[in-house]
């Protein structure tokens, strides 16, 4: 084949110009630790590289609302627990004062102990986590307990959603754990009869608040194991959330992000290629008839 | 003494012819990095012997019988497609490669991811007046995404239609030039002169042309060469040049439309689906991947806005109230991704945001914003979910531009071939030359040599008494 000056030039600069692109991809590679950064340099990976971006922010945002729940969750069951510690002490009170031996003084000042007692529950029922009051259902911001005990807060449990488009229960519904309804004792109420009936120094009555004291315990105890499923849903899925979301970083970073000791290898490979390239040029633009004549 | 005479004159004409040979071997040098020039050769012949001695002829010397160049019409035929087809791949190519809107890094994946997870954020304290006016602000970065990818796609199609009226005027001014040359190597042809120089200047208008529109050469057979567009127009035929022109489209959002004003004068054709070369890589990206790209985001955004939309008009703000749409998308999905922007009413008052299933006005009501967050995997017009739908659009955007480039580099290569096939045989070899140069060289020296010897003779005859 004739080989003519132009196409010795043309061959120098179409071989200077792939081996330089080359180098450059190579630095890009390198110097970004991403193996994609255009769609065009690997579309399916681009197009995943998208999803999977947003399904590690789905997964971010869903253990944020976990912990947060979980949250709610543990000082609803710490409040149970405190909860169950006054209708314990009540009912220790009840039991000790409806003996003979105790004058109509001494069951006044246990009155006076019991109306305490209730106004330290009905505070425990309106705890608030992060300016929401865990006891009130949707209704969060306003205590869900007046001054008397009643129940003023809304009768459904909160949502949280466990996984993509699950829900489940992240609250327990106040006016059935305390309130006795459906079926239950007002625990509150009978705080308030035990107080009531010290107070009127009636030892019939003061038996008789045992047995809503004593329900009132179990009540409290039951909404603590509620609580304490929902707490483990919510570990667990705090759990799950996460290795899905690394999960979802751990694809990204293998379908978008380079193996650095692969880039510099082939940053390596890139600049022999990018001076052997120069070379041949050099050495093809040396040789000329010209020159020797 | 007239044998010698005639020796005398037949040297002249010899150093005149080996002159010639010098001269052409130097304007090959002269033009070795000249585009579209092809070598030229003096082609020498003996004169034809006329003078009889005795049983034999006696040659007259040489003559230069002409200088023509060296071509290769099989070749060369084949030159203006691969020069069409790798700048019409190269021209799409590198204008898909420098759309930056749908990179996998962009704004539009994270910003539709951060809305939804605010929206989770809210729906654990849909009272909290910090994360209402968070979620609030993370839907307006969404629909400014939205905004900025759709303009950025806009802007690069504005920028094909700025190139393609830059190279429409480029190809008007080649194509009169073009009829000038063919009027001109026609007139030289019929008095018999070889045009070489204005070939070659032809050649050079020519090979633009075809890189520019995609045109096939047609040999008129009278040393003169029509232009045809692909699928038949005419752009140049004989001495005559057709116009182009560029005029906004309505149909398609404004952007340009190139017509052909023939050379028959009849009425202008639309070359949008027969342009060729650089101007159809231009059309092609303009209205192929970046066109199905930016419909495809319009009705993303508004398949999304719009069931967000019906979702939120359902449920109540902290007053109440209801009714309302958290985003404007208009009412089709031309052009939704620009428009796209959350309601002035939710934007400056948070607390309008519906996120109450109940118009019970209970401020921990999240029952709207669950079924809100669900419209992030809810499947739409496309059978996919958003996530699912914005990845289709940026794999296959990253096909398109991948496919191109790939058969970029393959017509890049075939046009190499070609034209080095080309070079191959009309280009300047500068060793060639300098021994072409050097053979002149001692042809020249060795003539006057004989002139010496002539004039030698005639002195010995001059002397003779």
């Amino acid at each position: 084949m004739r080989v003519t000056s132009g196409m010795v030039f043309e061959q120098a600069r179409a071989s200077a110009e792939k081996a330089r692109g080359r180098h450059q991809e190579a630095v890009s590679k390198a110097t970004s630790g991403m193996r994609v950064s255009h769609p065009g340099d690997d579309p399916v990976a681009a197009g995943l590289l998208a999803k999977h971006k947003m399904a590690q922010m789905r997964h971010e945002a869903i253990g944020q609302s976990l912990q947060r729940a979980e949250s709610e969750i543990q000082a609803a069951d710490g409040a149970m627990g405190e909860l169950g510690n006054i209708f314990s002490r009540s009912r220790e009170l009840a039991v000790q004062l409806a003996n003979a031996t105790y004058n109509s003084t001494d069951r006044a000042n246990g009155a006076t102990e019991v109306d305490e007692l209730l106004k330290q529950a009905i505070s425990i029922l309106n705890t608030e986590v992060g300016g929401r009051y865990v006891f009130g259902g949707r209704k969060d911001n306003a205590p869900p307990f007046d001054s008397l005990g009643n129940y003023v807060g809304d009768t459904e449990k909160r949502k949280v959603e466990i996984a993509p488009g699950v829900l489940s229960d992240a609250s327990i519904r106040a006016d059935v754990a305390v309130k006795g309804v459906g079926g239950g004792v007002d625990a509150l109420k009978a705080l308030s009869d035990l107080a009531t009936a010290l107070r009127a120094n009636d030892v019939s009555g003061i038996t008789g608040a045992l047995t809503g004291l004593s329900s009132s315990v179990e009540q409290v105890s039951s909404a603590r194991t509620q609580l304490g499923t929902q707490a483990h849903v919510m570990q667990t899925a705090i759990g799950t959330t996460r290795v899905a979301r690394d999960a979802e970083m751990d694809a990204f970073a293998r379908e978008g992000e380079i193996d650095m000791v692969e880039a510099f290898t082939e940053l390596s490979r890139a600049e022999k290629g990018l001076e052997a390239s120069l070379s041949a040029i050099a050495k093809s633009f040396s040789l000329s008839l010209a020159d020797k004549l | 003494m007239s044998d010698l005479l005639s020796l005398l004159q037949q040297s002249a004409n010899a150093l005149g012819v080996y002159r010639s040979v010098t001269a052409t071997t130097t304007h090959n040098i002269h033009n070795a990095n000249t585009p579209g020039f092809a070598r030229q050769r003096a082609n020498l012949a003996s004169a034809t012997a006329t003078d009889k001695l005795g049983g034999a002829l006696i040659g007259r010397g040489v003559l230069l019988q002409s200088v023509t160049q060296a071509r290769d019409r099989f070749i060369e035929r084949q030159v203006p497609r691969a020069l069409a087809q790798a700048a019409a791949s190269s021209t799409e190519s590198f204008a898909l490669k420098s759309v930056t809107a749908l990179d996998p890094n962009g704004p539009l994946p994270e910003s539709v991811g951060s809305f939804f997870g605010a929206l989770r954020a809210l729906a654990q304290h849909p009272g909290d007046p910090g994360l209402r006016q968070a979620a609030v602000g993370k839907a307006g970065i969404m629909a400014q995404a939205f905004n900025q990818t759709a303009e950025s796609l806009h802007q690069s199609r504005k920028g094909l239609d700025a190139k393609m009226t830059g190279v429409v005027s480029e190809v008007n001014a080649l194509s009169r030039q073009m009829a000038d040359l063919n009027s001109q190597i026609r007139s030289a042809t019929a008095v018999g002169v070889a045009p070489n120089d204005l070939l070659d200047a032809r050649q050079r208008v020519q090979d633009r042309l075809v890189t520019l529109t995609g045109a096939q050469t047609v040999d008129n057979g009278d040393s003169s060469v029509n232009l045809k567009l692909p699928q038949g127009p005419t752009l140049v035929s004989g001495d005559e040049a057709g116009q182009l022109s560029t005029l906004a489209d309505p149909n398609n959002n404004g952007h340009l439309v190139i017509r052909l004003h023939d050379v028959d004068g009849s009425a202008p054709t639309t070359l949008n689906s027969n342009a060729g070369g650089e101007l159809g890589g231009l059309l092609s990206a303009r209205d192929g991947a970046l066109k199905t790209a930016l419909s495809s985001l319009d009705t993303l955004a508004f398949d999304l806005g719009d069931a967000l939309n019906s979702v939120h008009s359902t449920g109540f703000a902290l007053d109440g109230s209801s009714g309302r749409e958290l985003f404007t998308v208009g009412a089709s999905a031309n052009g939704a991704a620009s428009r796209m922007q959350v309601n002035t009413a939710i934007v400056q008052d948070a607390s309008l945001l519906a996120a109450a299933g109940s118009p019970s006005g209970m401020s921990g009501d999240a029952g709207n914003l669950q079924l809100l967050i669900s419209k992030e995997a809810q499947a739409l017009s496309g059978g996919a979910d958003a996530s699912g739908t914005l990845s289709s659009i940026i794999t296959d955007f990253g096909i398109s531009a991948q496919r191109i480039a790939s058969v970029a580099e393959h017509d890049e290569a075939t046009s190499r071939h070609i034209t080095g096939m080309r070079d191959s045989v009309s280009g300047v070899s500068i060793d060639e030359e300098m021994i072409n140069l050097t053979r002149a060289q001692r042809a020249y020296e060795a003539v006057t040599k004989v002139i010496q010897t002539t004039n030698e003779m005639l002195d010995t005859l001059m002397k003779l008494k």
